[in-house]
């Protein structure tokens, strides 16, 4: 522990973040292991719903708190990689602690970090970092879930240089433990703006802040949602962090490393999962046999395993663009979206390989499945931000040069981000499996694997390949009438989350060439070019669909 | 053939108070979509599609990435229902 926590100390003083050391994210990981064998009893916390204090402080004593918060205000100054290192070793052990922290190093500080004056930094980075004070976050609202544009809670001007605070939160994770709250409030003027955006810092004992009762969940019971109240809370104009009216473009950049760090901790989960999995299949007999020895067992567990790696893979490849804010923001949708779905395909396949038992809480399966719901739907549901992605994938194939306009200039950019990445990506894997090619005589990978991962390489760029043409094609078929056609944005940002995963892979495995990571990366390529297949194909017209949708609702398309 | 409704700018008003909380009689040609609207750039997109579904333009998406504004939105498919109507004529 003390290694841990001195590691962090001498790395923070000149860490930027981004780039996080090997070493310190080692001893980082090892140093919170030990920590949450000896003190988290996952079972205990889901019974209770709740964290206890002594639990929280002993994080707090471990640095966690502050582990990206500038070592000027007491914290570790790491980078997103390190953040996710640490979700993902928590989420190993439990969820919910893994939820609190990483909200608070996420969306809960990073908008002060990132963007905050320095008086708001000076008021609240040191409580923060050493974890005296716990942050939470509040966006959502009755009427503004996914659709943040809606946002209905105001901060106009009221005395000279105050504002005042009105609106009501739903699901304000972390709300019943914080101190500090960064809220998402509609801002009419400010910064010019008619209908601005600002992001506000608000404290617990604010006048008029009402913090709501605990929610009862499905998953994540020990982690703290509430609602929270806004009745004309007067505070100063400083309370506003970065850009009065840009609270939306602020937004987008905390939400970016929110979404990593949960991606992050879907990785520790399903590695948790994958763990009981393996443990199960080799010690389960059926028919005389171990589990293990079965075909489809072993296809299963070939894919569950072919999936975590693909995860590990984006999650790291999202952390290392952290300083690149428009790619970052792409990356991290695709990347939120992957390790949801593929946490939950991972939980799911464990209970099923537990047979009845996985379905008794007795055994703690059964919780892995109910936290692996969740990641699915907050910090943008999965379907909204497909079409988001696929939005984007439309956008990048009609952004040429610079950008004339904010549009143009940010679909650019992305597009132009993208490009690199997937060059970059590409490039290294092809260099990597050329180079490993060349070494086979070290016997450092076998001739197999080098072929499996040269193989891998080429099919993921030829899924890059069908998919850009496919893409291509549907532009220059329908020009702009493409974005409003919500089911082939859908498609197509579904192709772009399993293109990133066979490309992430294909990085990792050609930086890290053991066989069992081949195995995995060339394993999850497969299932990324059938998925591609069936993506690709020709959708229905949507007749039938709008018939059922419009028989059960009365709603028409 | 492109449809042409009688008051252009009164349709387009329509459809960008439909897409944002911002009620049509408030909506000025020189409001930004996106700063003075709330209109993200998926929905800006959005709202740029939809204009093309219902007047029947031809709109590049490299074109509609570079309006920003009401009037832009305006003057886009002003130009774009000229060319139409001239290529029928």
């Amino acid at each position: 522990m003390e290694a841990a926590r001195a590691s962090l100390g001498s790395a923070g003083a000149a860490a930027d973040p981004g780039d996080d050391d090997g070493e310190v994210i080692a001893a980082l990981t090892q140093g919170i292991d030990r920590f949450a064998s000896a003190r988290i009893d996952a079972a205990r916390i889901d019974r209770e719903g709740r964290i206890d204090r002594d639990l929280l402080a002993g994080l707090a004593e471990l640095g966690l708190f502050g582990l990206s918060i500038d070592p000027a205000y007491g914290g570790a100054g790491l980078g997103l990689g390190a953040v996710c290192a640490a979700v993902a070793a928590l989420s190993r052990h439990d969820r919910s602690v893994a939820t609190t922290v990483g909200l608070h190093l996420g969306l809960g500080t990073r908008g002060l970090s990132a963007f905050g004056a320095a008086g708001l930094r000076e008021r609240y980075l040191p409580g923060l970092a050493a974890g005296t004070t716990i942050a939470a976050f509040a966006a959502t609202e009755p009427q503004a879930g996914s659709d943040l544009g809606a946002i209905a809670t105001r901060a106009v001007s009221g005395a000279p240089g105050r504002l005042r605070v009105d609106g009501n939160k739903l699901y304000v994770t972390n709300g019943g433990l914080a101190d500090v709250f960064t809220v998402v409030a509609c801002a009419p003027g400010a910064g010019g703006a008619r209908r601005g955006h600002s992001l506000l810092v608000l404290e617990r004992g604010d006048r008029g802040l009402e913090v709501g009762a605990e929610e009862r969940k499905l998953g994540l019971r020990g982690s703290s949602t509430t609602t929270l109240h806004l009745d004309g809370v007067d505070v100063g104009e400083e309370r506003v962090i970065g850009e009065p009216g840009h609270g939306l473009d602020h937004l987008a950049h905390v939400l970016a490393w929110g979404r990593t760090a949960m991606a992050a901790g879907c990785v520790g989960a399903a590695r948790s999962a994958l763990g009981r999995a393996a443990e199960q299949v080799a010690t389960r007999r059926q028919f005389g046999r171990a589990l293990s020895s079965f075909e489809v067992v072993r296809e299963q567990l070939a894919d569950m395993a072919a999936l975590a790696f693909a995860m590990e893979a984006m999650v790291e490849a999202t952390a290392a663009v952290a300083g690149d804010h428009p790619a970052l923001a792409r990356a991290s949708t695709l990347c939120k979206v992957f390790c949801s779905e593929a946490g939950w395909a991972i939980a799911d396949l464990t209970v099923q390989l537990h047979g009845g038992s996985g379905f008794i809480e007795d055994t703690g399966v059964a919780l892995l499945l109910r936290d692996a719901r969740i990641p699915r739907i907050f910090e943008g549901a999965n379907d909204v931000l497909r079409v988001h992605a696929g939005a984007a994938e439309v956008a990048g194939a009609g952004a040429t040069g610079a950008g004339t306009g904010t549009a143009a200039g940010t679909a650019t950019a992305t597009a132009t981000a993208t490009a690199t990445a997937t060059a970059t990506a590409t490039a290294t894997a092809t260099a990597t499996a050329t180079a490993t090619a060349t070494a086979t005589a070290t016997a450092t990978v076998t001739a197999t694997a080098t072929a499996m991962l040269a193989e891998a390489v080429g099919a993921a760029r030829e899924i890059e390949r069908r998919i850009a043409e496919y893409r291509d094609g549907l532009v220059a078929k329908h020009g702009v009438r493409l974005l409003s056609r919500q089911r082939t944005l859908h498609r197509l940002g579904s192709l772009a989350v399993w293109r990133a995963a066979a490309l992430a892979a294909t990085a990792r495995a050609a930086a890290d060439p053991r066989p069992e990571s081949i195995a995995g990366c060339a394993h999850v390529v497969e299932m990324a070019r059938r998925q591609a297949e069936a993506l690709l194909g020709d959708p229905s017209d949507g007749g039938a669909i709008d018939v059922i949708a419009r028989s059960l609702t009365g709603a028409r398309a | 053939m492109p449809h042409l409704p009688a008051d252009l700018d009164r349709h387009v008003t329509e459809l960008i108070a439909s897409l944002c909380t911002v009620p049509a009689a408030q909506i000025a040609p020189t409001d930004r979509l996106r700063e003075d609207l709330g209109l993200d750039s998926v929905s800006s997109m959005e709202l740029l599609s939809l204009l093309a579904e219902e007047l029947d333009l031809d709109i590049e998406v490299e074109e509609a990435m570079a309006v920003t504004t009401v009037e832009g939105t305006l003057e886009m498919a002003r130009r774009h229902l000229a060319a139409a109507t001239r290529e029928a004529v």
